[in-house]
């Protein structure tokens, strides 16, 4: 996948996100909440079939590091 | 842990809900949330209302109903019952157990131990294995097992990722020993490391009863230490990383496969994570009830039941069905199941008091 398509991916999954670009930041989306957290969550388990926590989203800035993530558990 | 039990079968069902009912877009307007956002965690999570106990009404008094009707349902004396077991985390007093408090207003017989397992959401299927290990080895003829708890009680009104999940049911189940030898399996597990994503810290030996350290996290959900707290999205992520094997490894030990099973039924947590797991383990959504959450909120070690009867119920009386299901949650912990079950009486869901 590139970083487009993974970025593309995670919009369609989550809401909260689905006009997000790679510099939007998190806490300024009135949709990111414990329910968008939890979408992630599961959009990493059934797109990369990766195991994240809800601590390490709620660690995240910006839509870039979420994708940032998946690199890192390369 | 494996294990597989033959010459037992389940005999009888019953589940009485909490009497008052919860609106979840009504509760969250009146809390000032946005109904946008109220309607988006409806639509992604399943949630429409919910049954809770009335002031009064413990998981007991719920457990016992359901036991009553059941009996009453199947014919039985309460002294033809040879040990009762009562799951819950919700008990009237620390001692005596709840078991003991049923056990006497069951009028059951002084040869009949009654013990409690203090487990939740996956306890009917550990509460089920101790019943089916009393009758399969233990020589009892017949046992009652109760499951239920009152977890609305504990959650925090002001905290809106949690209390609207919830509500209360005691269920009853009885277990017979029988000649028939088709095996229930089941797989049990732990993950007592995770033992914090779900729990309620004050009030036990550790943290007796004091200062409640009133708190507000990010998004505004009140909590204090004699409240249930839960870290969703960890519950999340260990439901997804232990449920499905557990499934397949009960489902390989029954040499079930999803396309000939007839039902999936799992701990009703909500829609969102049961679609999940259905996906992940091969089951169509048909095959697996997941509308508890939406009727009657998630009710703990009641809610197993509560699907067997509100989706199956029909079936189930005809039986028998090839089912497997699996209780997850607060222990971690969790319990899977496979086996013919029915055909048995089903005593109809209904509220306390009526």
């Amino acid at each position: 996948m590139t970083r487009s398509e993974q970025l593309a991916a995670l919009r369609a999954d989550v809401d909260a996100l689905a006009h997000a670009d790679e510099a939007t930041v998190l806490a300024s989306l009135p949709q990111w909440d414990s329910l968008a957290i939890l979408l992630v969550v599961s959009h990493f388990e059934h797109v990369y079939e990766r195991e994240i926590t809800g601590a390490q989203v709620r660690a995240c800035r910006t839509v870039a590091d979420i994708l940032n993530l998946n690199s890192s558990l390369s | 842990m494996h294990s597989s039990l033959s010459n037992i079968r389940l005999a009888g069902l019953a589940v009485t809900t909490g009497s008052v009912v919860r609106d979840f877009i009504a509760d969250g307007l009146a809390a000032g949330v946005d109904r946008a956002a109220l309607e988006r965690t409806a639509k992604t999570i399943g949630l429409r209302e919910r049954r809770v106990a009335a002031a009064g009404i413990t998981a007991l008094d719920l457990c016992a109903d359901a036991a009553e009707r059941l009996l009453s349902e199947m014919g039985l004396d309460a002294t033809s019952i040879d040990a009762v077991i009562f799951v819950t985390q919700t008990p009237d007093h620390f001692q005596p157990n709840n078991a003991s408090l049923l056990h006497g207003r069951l009028g059951l017989s002084k040869s009949a131990p009654a013990y409690d397992l203090s487990m939740g959401c996956s306890g009917w299927v550990t509460g089920l294995h101790q019943a089916a290990l009393l009758c399969a080895h233990g020589g009892a003829a017949r046992v009652l097992l109760c499951a239920g708890d009152t977890l609305s009680r504990l959650t925090n009104p002001g905290d809106r990722s949690t209390d609207p999940l919830f509500g209360d049911a005691g269920s009853a189940t009885l277990v017979e020993k029988t000649g028939r030898s088709a095996p229930l399996h089941f797989v049990l597990g732990a993950d007592g490391s995770g033992a914090e994503a779900i729990i309620v810290r004050q009030g036990g030996a550790r943290h007796p009863a004091g200062s409640l350290n009133e708190r507000t996290d990010a998004e505004g959900n009140r909590t204090h230490d004699a409240n249930l707290v839960m870290n969703g999205a960890d519950v999340f992520s260990f439901t997804l990383r232990e449920v499905p094997s557990a499934i397949e490894s009960v489902m390989r030990h029954a040499g079930y496969v999803p396309a000939t099973t007839d039902a999936l039924v799992l701990h009703q947590a909500n829609r969102f994570i049961l679609s999940t797991l259905a996906k992940k383990t091969g089951f169509t959504e048909a095959q697996t009830p997941m509308s508890i959450v939406e009727h009657f909120g998630n009710q703990s070690s009641a809610s197993i039941p509560c699907a067997l009867i509100h989706g199956l119920a029909d079936r189930l009386e005809a039986g028998p069905l090839k089912v497997v299901g699996c209780g997850f949650g607060v222990g971690l912990s969790w319990g899977a199941f496979a086996g013919e079950i029915g055909p048995l009486i089903v005593a109809p869901i209904q509220t306390l008091p009526r």
